[in-house]
Order: C-alpha cells, then sequence, then structure tokens
C-alpha cells in the first residue's frame, strides 16, 4: 500500500502506457509479418509483370486487373461465379443434412460415442484421399458406381462423371459434402446442446410434435450460431482447391475451375505470378462481398436472440 | 561462372596429374575427362533433381557415380509436371539446394530466361572431343538445349511417341496396322462396336488435361498430317493441318476407352498391358514394359508403328512429346563437377546403358545409341519404329513455352468435351497464343 502511494501519478500513468505499448507489440508485429507485408507484397505483385523466376521484372499497373476482368475472354469472371454457386450449395446442403444428423446425434441411444467418433470419419481423412478415394469409385472403365449401375441395369454404357457436365459439377458437390457434414453435424450438435432442455421438455409436455418443437424452438435458439457456422463453412468452400485438382482438374474444359485451381495454374503452371496475384486480389474482394449479406443476416439473428 | 568454377578447389597435383593421365585413356573411351576418372572429386556430393519416371535412372547413376568416380549424387525425385516449379523456387529463392536439374525440354526457354541454369555454350566447345555433339540426334540437339544461339543443357531422353497396337485384337477383327489416322478410326471404332461389351475398346486416348498428356495426344495428329505448333516463330494453329489434327482427335473420342478426358497415364497404360485396348499412342519406353510379364498381360502379343499420317504429308513425323536432358543450376557451387556429371549422363556410353536398362524410362538421344546392336535386340520393334521416323515436330520451347501449352491444353480440352468445335478451340489458343508472343 505504501508502495503504491510513493508512486506518483505521472509515472504509474507513463508505466501503464508503456506497458500498454509492450503488450500490444507482439499483435502489431504479427499483424505485420502476417497480414500488412503479405497484402502490399500481393497488391504490388499484382501491379507488375513478374514470373516464378523473376519477380516484379517490371510494372505493368492495371493490365493484369483488366485481362482478369474481361481481357481473358471472361474465363476468370466466370470462375468467380462458379466459386459463388458451387460454395453457397454445398454449404447449404451441409447445413441441412448436418443439423439433420445433429438432431439424430441429440437422442441418447447406446453406442454414442462410437458414432459421433465415426461420422468424423470423412473429415479426418486427408482430402487428397478423399478426391481419390471418389476418383477411383466414380471411374467409369472399373469404378465402383458405373459397375454397379450397369450390373443393375440402370445404364448400359459407363457414365463419364469426372469428364462430362453436368456430372462434373455433382459429383465435386456430392465429395464435397460427403466430407464435411461431419464437421457440420458436430458444431451443430454443440449448438442444439446449448438449447435449455427444460424448454424442450415443456413444449413436450404441452403436446408439441417434434417437428414444432424444432421449428419455434431449437432453430431460432441456434439460429446466430448455426448462420456462425455457416459464414465459418462458406469461406472454407470458397477455397475448395484439393478435391478439383484430384478429381476433375478444372475440366471438363475449364467448367469446374474454381478460382483457387486457376489461381495455382497460372502461378505454378504458367508461372505468371503477377496475373495470379492480380486475380488474388480480386478473389478476396469478390469473397468480401458475397459475404457481406450472409453477416448481415448472421448480425439479424443475433440481435434477435 | 564464377568462382566456384575452378573444379570446386581440387588441386591438380602431381598425384592426381599421374592418376589422370594413367586414366585418361580408359577415360576417353568412356566420354570422361581425365580430372574425374582420376578420382579426383571423391568423397564430394552432388544435389540433383529427377523426374519420378526416371527413378530407376537415377539408382543407375548414383550406383555407377559413385563407383567408378568416388562421387555421391543425392537425387530428389520430383513429379515430372513439377520440375520446372522446383528448379525455378530453388533459385529464386536462393535456397540454391541443387546443383543440377532434370528438365524438360520445352520449358529450357523459360528456365534460360528465369536465370535457374546455367549457358553451357563455351563449355560444349571446349569439351566438344569428349561431348560429341555430332552424335546426338539432329532433331533432338537443338530443340533439347538451344535458346537464343545458345546451349543451356544436353538431352539424354529423346521422347517420342509411338502407336503400340494389339495383334490379337487386330487379327480377330480382320484390322491391319492402320498406315493413316483415317485408317486408325475405322479400327477404333469396328474394335469398339464390336468388342465394347467384353470391356474392350478400340484405343486409350490419353486426354487427360495437362500438356505432357493432352498436347502429346494432339501432338501425334498434328505431326501426322505435317503440321507444326508455330511458324517462322509465329502461331499456326489455324493451319489446314492443325485444324484437322484436333478434329481427328475429336472424330475419335467417342470410340475410345471412356472417356478421354479422364484417361491419363494411370488408366490408359493398365488398360493396354491388360489387353483391354487395341491401341495406345505411348512413349517408346512402353515396348520394354509391355515384354515384362510382372506389368504385362500382353507379352509377345504387341507390335509398335510410327504413328499414322493424314492429309497429304507422306513422310513419318514423330512429334517430340516430352523428352528431358541435363542442366546445370545457376545456384550451384560446384559447377565444374556438376559439368563432369552433365557430361558423363549425356555420354553415348552411359545413354546406351541407360537404353537397354530395365525401367529406364529413356529413350534414344545420340544417333550412336538408336543404332547400337544392343538396343535393337533388346528393343527391336520400338527400335524399327523410332528409325523409321524420319522428320521431328517440335513443340514451343522459348520462354513463354508453359504459357502457351497450358492455353492450347485448355481448348483442345474444352473440344475433346464437345463443349466448342476444334476449329473455334484452335482458334481461341491462336489469339491467345498470338497476345503471349507479341
Amino acid at each position: 500500500m505504501q508502495l503504491s502511494i510513493a508512486i506518483t501519478p505521472p509515472l504509474v500513468h507513463f508505466s501503464r502506457q508503456r506497458a500498454a505499448f509492450i503488450l500490444l507489440v507482439p499483435l502489431v508485429v504479427g499483424l505485420v509479418v502476417f497480414a500488412i507485408y503479405p497484402a502490399i507484397y500481393l497488391v504490388a505483385l499484382s501491379l507488375t509483370k513478374s514470373t516464378l523466376g523473376q519477380p516484379f521484372k517490371s510494372w505493368v499497373w492495371g493490365s493484369n486487373y483488366l485481362w482478369a476482368g474481361g481481357g481473358d475472354g471472361g474465363v476468370f469472371l466466370t470462375s468467380l461465379l462458379r466459386s459463388a454457386v458451387f460454395a453457397l450449395t454445398v454449404t447449404g446442403l451441409e447445413l441441412v443434412a448436418g443439423t439433420a444428423l445433429a438432431l439424430l446425434l441429440l437422442k441418447p441411444r447406446r453406442g454414442d460415442s462410437l458414432i459421433r467418433g465415426s461420422i468424423l470419419l470423412p473429415l479426418m481423412t486427408p482430402p487428397v484421399l478423399v478426391g481419390t478415394a471418389w476418383k477411383l469409385m466414380l471411374a467409369p472403365a472399373g469404378g465402383l458406381v458405373n459397375g454397379k449401375l450397369q450390373a443393375w441395369g440402370v445404364i448400359d454404357a459407363p457414365i463419364s462423371f469426372l469428364g462430362s457436365q453436368p456430372w462434373a459439377d455433382i459429383s465435386l458437390i456430392v465429395a464435397d459434402v460427403w466430407q464435411w457434414t461431419p464437421f457440420i453435424a458436430i458444431m451443430a450438435y454443440a449448438a442444439l446442446k446449448q438449447v435449455p432442455g427444460d424448454v424442450v421438455e415443456a413444449a413436450r409436455l404441452d403436446g408439441a410434435s417434434e417437428g414444432r418443437i424444432f421449428w419455434t424452438i431449437l432453430l431460432p435458439l441456434t439460429a446466430p450460431a448455426l448462420a456462425a457456422i455457416f459464414v465459418l463453412r462458406l469461406v472454407m468452400a470458397f477455397k475448395t482447391f484439393d478435391l478439383v485438382y484430384i478429381l476433375t482438374y478444372g475440366g471438363p474444359g475449364n467448367s469446374t475451375a474454381l478460382p483457387n485451381f486457376g489461381i495455382w495454374r497460372l502461378a505454378m503452371r504458367s508461372f505468371d505470378v503477377g496475373l495470379a496475384a492480380a486475380e488474388t486480389v480480386l478473389f478476396a474482394v469478390f469473397i468480401s462481398l458475397v459475404l457481406l449479406p450472409v453477416l448481415r443476416l448472421h448480425k439479424r439473428f443475433e440481435e434477435r436472440t | 561462372m564464377g568462382d566456384t568454377d575452378k573444379i570446386a578447389g581440387v588441386a591438380l597435383d602431381r598425384r592426381n596429374f599421374l592418376k589422370g593421365a594413367a586414366a585418361a585413356a580408359a577415360g576417353a573411351t568412356f566420354g570422361v575427362s581425365p580430372l574425374l576418372a582420376s578420382r579426383a572429386y571423391a568423397g564430394q556430393e552432388l544435389n540433383l533433381t529427377i523426374i519420378q519416371p526416371h527413378a530407376v535412372t537415377g539408382e543407375y547413376l548414383k550406383k555407377e557415380f559413385l563407383e567408378k568416380f568416388g562421387v555421391t549424387l543425392n537425387f530428389t525425385v520430383i513429379p515430372y509436371d513439377q520440375i520446372q516449379a522446383q528448379a525455378t523456387l530453388d533459385v529464386q529463392s536462393g535456397a540454391n539446394r541443387f546443383d543440377v536439374h532434370d528438365y524438360w525440354y520445352a520449358t529450357i526457354g523459360a528456365l534460360a530466361e528465369d536465370k535457374v541454369v546455367e549457358d553451357l555454350t563455351d563449355l560444349i566447345e571446349k569439351d566438344k572431343a569428349l561431348v560429341q555433339p555430332e552424335d546426338f540426334l539432329p532433331a533432338i540437339y537443338d530443340p533439347y538445349s538451344l535458346v537464343n544461339g545458345r546451349r543451356y543443357g544436353l538431352p539424354y531422353d529423346g521422347d517420342i511417341h509411338l502407336l503400340y497396337y494389339n495383334n490379337e485384337i487386330l487379327a480377330r477383327n480382320g484390322i491391319g496396322v492402320p498406315k493413316t489416322w483415317d485408317d486408325y478410326y475405322n479400327a477404333v471404332k469396328l474394335v469398339t462396336e464390336k468388342e465394347k461389351a467384353n470391356g474392350i475398346y478400340g484405343a486409350a486416348v490419353l486426354g487427360f488435361k495437362v500438356p505432357i498428356i493432352l498436347i502429346s495426344t494432339y501432338g501425334n495428329r498434328l505431326a501426322g498430317f505435317g503440321g507444326s505448333f508455330l511458324k517462322d516463330g509465329k502461331p499456326n494453329l489455324l493451319s489446314e493441318e492443325a485444324i484437322a489434327a484436333a478434329e481427328e482427335l475429336v472424330r475419335v473420342a467417342p470410340y475410345a476407352l471412356p472417356t478421354p478426358s479422364e484417361t491419363a497415364f494411370e488408366q490408359g497404360l493398365p488398360a493396354f498391358l491388360a489387353g483391354k485396348t487395341a491401341f495406345i499412342e505411348f512413349w517408346s519406353d512402353l515396348g520394354v514394359r509391355a515384354q515384362d510379364p510382372a506389368n504385362s498381360k500382353i507379352v509377345d502379343k504387341w507390335g509398335a508403328a510410327p504413328v499414322p499420317l493424314g492429309g497429304n504429308n507422306k513422310a513419318n513425323v514423330a512429334s517430340l512429346n516430352a523428352g528431358f536432358g541435363w542442366a546445370i543450376s545457376t545456384g550451384s557451387k560446384k559447377k565444374a563437377l556438376a559439368w563432369e556429371f552433365v557430361r558423363w549422363a549425356t555420354s553415348a556410353d552411359v545413354t546406351l546403358q541407360l537404353l537397354t536398362l530395365q525401367n529406364s524410362g529413356i529413350d534414344p538421344a545420340r544417333t550412336s545409341g538408336l543404332n547400337a546392336g544392343s538396343y535393337k535386340s533388346f528393343a527391336p520393334k520400338v527400335q524399327a519404329a523410332i528409325a523409321a521416323s524420319s522428320k521431328t515436330l517440335t513443340w514451343p520451347n522459348g520462354p513463354q513455352s508453359p504459357k502457351l501449352l497450358e492455353a492450347l491444353t485448355e481448348q483442345l480440352s474444352l473440344a475433346l468435351n464437345g463443349q466448342i468445335k476444334p476449329k473455334d478451340a484452335l482458334a481461341a489458343a491462336q489469339k491467345e497464343w498470338e497476345h503471349l508472343l507479341a
């Protein structure tokens, strides 16, 4: 007590300021190293003609953006729209399927922990292996799916699931949903567990059906959490690369080439690092624009509850 | 080259000199310098990249180089489609881990432009007697090494495609070996229509959307029709031959092993070696694999021929699909030793040993190898088919080549899937090539 009295107010103020500054240093350094510097480097790179071997060869200013913005015949812009359709579709399907799975998990039954563990298997499998497994299953010659369909007389010739449209899109969606639904299910299960049990019990005692309980109690109460899960998964879906690389390599033609895959091809196959950087910047802006209404929706749900 | 050129600190003392002189006579026979033959570099190491299909070659070179010269070769095996990126990043990042790179010839212009590989012109000239440049197959030597009048590497694997066929399938369908692409189409169609129900197809058409696969398949047809990718350095994709080649590729697709756009090496090769397809276009080393009972159900039941002809073309032309050489990294600190390795590994003796080594993945790059008795008896059908090709079709190999090949692959893939017409695909590729080469 005496010690604190001995310290003069200005010194206390100075020490607090210094302590605050010191505490902020790691955050600032982290931000500079991991966010600000890479962002500045990326934007600068996008304004140059750069190859993998010779970054910053010459300044070309906006010409990479002009090329990506339509000069390439709309290839990149189309891939942006494709990514939005893909991300929204898979996220929507996974949210519905994952929530349904979570509702099933809510009912206590024997072997609960084993079931919960086993549904996580697809999630724990490396994406490359998921892609390889689906590629083998969907192969036209010797693939499980074609083999069974032919054996049952459903088809008389193999379907090119990965080499023709709309099958290639459907195959990608199915593989993605198979892999990521367990993730949503576990998150949704955690959210549903937070709903007070007595509210649900009271509704049951009042004779409410399970469907009514879900729509009027469970869903409204977990909406903010489910919206947050949706946002998280949406961002992840926009970044899909592995499945496209393994399953279709962007084909047939470029009809399944999502922006991540296209940017990788530009940088690591064509070695046009400048254009790849410009497309990365545009892609980041595009994702932000798509996320804005979703984030607003999330905020509204939070305010309601 | 800089200070590191000075034979990597190896002193040419009296002992080494005498050893070198003694080894000189034997050394000359094997295309190695007296210094290397004297084991003056013994105890040193070299780091090299090598493509995955050449892994067996790497093992052989490692063993021989260590036994003969006491130098350890540390090979890093890399997927063939990532070799350029690895080499470039190694130098650009300053890591400089590698001394020697296995390179695909179509990337030599880009590697030289990005200063990833050393200019070897003066070294080749200085060691002409050991290098024997006149022995390299003329159609291969320049495309594999020459960029703007300077040489940046030496070839050791001269890859072309041949048309492989299954004798049994052809015989039971009354088909001869196709001489033209029209014959080929009719044969493929006939076999598929008759035997599809038994899981046997006319051909495995490799149409997966990566340049080394799809452009090889297109290149075979372009070569057959006598066309070219570039003419006087300008895109030539709208020539009559180029369009006919693309149309031929698209025409056969419905009768091929389903489906060409999903068919890469791992789908096409097993199908042919299991006797499930009548034809496949593939590199000449398939002839060795097809005779290996461990991998093949068609031992002694296959044949190889030059790729068919098309249009008015009457001469067999081989498309230089893939093909690799050795180059020295600009980041190497052991350039003199690296040069010793490159010269030795591309020598007539070593490449001949590799030609006759099971599963080496190496095809003739030298005239002496192609005409050697040991190679003729090791792969007689393949040797005859290669020797029958009088001309070659070179892929673009300038600095823009990676982009050009990606752009063409994209468009060919669209055509192969029926999303656009072959002519429109080539028109789009031509436009992009003009933009890239402007």
